[in-house]
């Protein structure tokens, strides 16, 4: 189990920095597809088999099928570089450091776990049922799971008043880009 | 060791089993559609094979049934004549994402496989066997996660086609996909809240049980509406029937797969076909109870009775392989609105109310 978290680690790794340094970026985003795969394969790994399932049917499988769309709709060439200035380097390494910091208080623990374990301590438990899983987000975080929720009804409003024309004409057009229908 | 072996075994069985019922369907596709439409079918290949080999005699007889029913020309002919065909690669593509779109769009659907039980547990030697490779607890979610990987495989293999009408055909089969997954994950939560888990092993179990003494207390009792849903939504997840508009011939030449020859193109064949094999085991599994016979019940640990249990199973599923083809046969495709009108404006509310009246039955009951 211990290797194939840390083969699926790897992996994920290398896949992220394919993300960052590939310069097609239909091949970008396929590189963030193997990462979030790789990741979902981590959670497997460590017995977290909903975990693992809704990060490929939520990430894998429907967000990032809809920015390929958009990629291959779109047809784009190759990014050329752009040039680099000190000024530009310093805010970004600035920023990743920010960053990174920002995540070390979810690590540390993690990591100090994942070593206690490995060193045969009395073992982390991992909650990755579905069942603990429920119970948690219908008994500790039910604020914040509407909340979400209530973000997510936000962002469908808004999707659709941004597709909707606002032209005179009563009929909209069926079929649009893909299909035939009555046009 | 032992318990590795075991599940090396299990993996094998349900592997070859995806397989070999893709293949069946093959078959029956071939045959089904020529009887559909008046006529004779695959007959030739092998019908009048003669030798004077000692050892070939006494399979001759056997091999010319096989032969005249078509099965050597649709399974042996046609997977030879792909092997060595040219594998054709379009222009300006990359080669590596070509290759591997094919693998993709079959990969899941066999993987999917692993969490579908095959028979009831029995005893073999001392020891419980689960015939099912990987008993997780997020079960049939699963089997939806797959589905929504193999749209990869569909939309890489239109956008290595370079050209137009591969590229529309991806993204129609990949709107479709993802449109129709809603309804079918819908149908999935409702099937959550009637048998409280996700374990398929678990749901097959508890349609055993008769319902008032009478009725078998199957998925399709318990959830008519969610059977007639899940039944259309499933048609258009395999992109066949009559939602076969990613691949409409008079519209866009072959679809998504219009530049695969040889090989990769029987791959996505194959994967179409283990498809449906898939889904009307999920059919069977879910809505069918499974490996249960009505008022009989299976002695239980028997590995004869495993047996009998899985021959059930398998004629229930070749059942509705057969009806998902004889429906492919004989309605027209839909035209490209009516087919996401179905999809959004009937299916999804359709599927809701049915979760929303499931969940009042279950808790006023």
């Amino acid at each position: 189990m211990m290797i194939s978290a840390i083969v699926f680690g790897s992996i994920a790794v290398a896949a992220a920095l394919g993300v960052v340094l590939m310069r097609n970026p239909l091949f970008s985003a396929f590189s963030l597809v193997v990462n979030l795969l790789s990741v979902a394969a981590v959670y497997a790994s460590l017995d977290a088999h909903f975990l693992a399932v809704s990060q490929v049917v939520v990430y894998a499988g429907a967000i990032m099928v809809l920015v390929l769309f958009v990629l291959m709709l779109l047809n784009l060439k190759n990014e050329s570089e752009a040039p680099r200035g000190w000024l530009k380097m310093t805010v970004a390494s600035c920023g990743a450091l920010l960053l990174f910091t920002s995540i070390l208080p979810v690590v540390l623990p993690a990591v100090e776990m994942l070593y206690r374990d490995s060193v045969g301590g009395e073992g982390y438990l991992v909650e990755g049922s579905v069942l603990a899983i429920g119970r948690l987000l219908y008994s500790e975080y039910v604020p914040q799971f509407e909340l979400s929720s209530l973000v997510l009804l936000v962002g469908v409003v808004g999707a659709v008043m941004l597709t909707r024309k606002q032209s005179s004409d009563p009929s909209p057009r069926e079929g649009g880009l893909l299909g035939g229908g009555r046009s | 060791m032992v318990e590795l072996l075991i599940l090396l075994i299990k993996v094998g069985f349900v592997l070859n089993l995806g397989l070999t019922l893709g293949s069946i369907c093959i078959w029956i596709e071939r045959k089904a559609s020529a009887l559909i439409q008046d006529r004779v079918g695959a007959n030739r290949a092998g019908a009048f094979v003669t030798s004077q080999r000692w050892y070939l005699k006494p399979f001759l007889p056997a091999i010319r049934l096989l032969g005249w029913l078509g099965v050597i020309n649709t399974l042996v002919c046609d997977s030879v004549k792909g092997l060595w065909k040219e594998d054709f690669v379009p222009d300006g593509t990359s080669r590596f994402l070509h290759a591997v779109a094919p693998v993709i769009a079959v990969l899941p659907v066999l993987l999917a496989f692993a969490v579908l039980p095959l028979a009831p547990d029995f005893e073999l030697f001392g020891m419980w066997v689960r015939p099912q490779v990987a008993p997780i607890d997020a079960g049939i979610l699963f089997v939806l996660a797959m589905g929504s990987v193999a749209v990869y495989g569909v939309a890489i293999a239109g956008w290595t086609g370079n050209n137009k009408f591969s590229l529309l055909g991806s993204l129609r089969a990949a709107a479709q996909m993802i449109s129709y997954e809603l309804p079918m994950g819908l149908v999935f939560v409702s099937l959550i809240v009637v048998y409280g888990t996700l374990d398929v092993y678990a749901i097959v179990e508890q349609q055993q049980k008769l319902l008032w003494g009478v009725i078998p207390a199957w998925g399709v009792v318990t959830q008519p509406i969610g059977f007639v849903v899940l039944l259309l939504a499933g048609m258009a997840e395999t992109k066949r029937g009559p939602f076969d508009l990613p691949e409409a011939e008079s519209e866009l030449a072959a679809g998504y797969f219009t530049e695969y020859s040889g090989m990769k193109f029987l791959l996505f064949w194959m994967g179409e076909f283990c498809e449906i094999a898939l889904f009307a085991m999920l059919l069977t599994l879910l809505f069918f109870g499974g490996w249960d016979i009505p008022w009989i019940s299976l002695p239980e640990g028997a590995w004869w009775g495993a047996l009998i249990g899985h021959l059930v199973l398998v004629g229930k599923i070749l059942f509705f392989c057969l009806l998902q083809i004889v429906i492919r046969w004989t309605l027209p495709r839909f035209r490209y609105d009516q087919l996401m009108n179905l999809g959004w404006k009937l299916l999804l509310p359709v599927a809701l109310v049915n979760l929303v009246i499931t969940a009042v039955l279950k808790v006023v009951l």
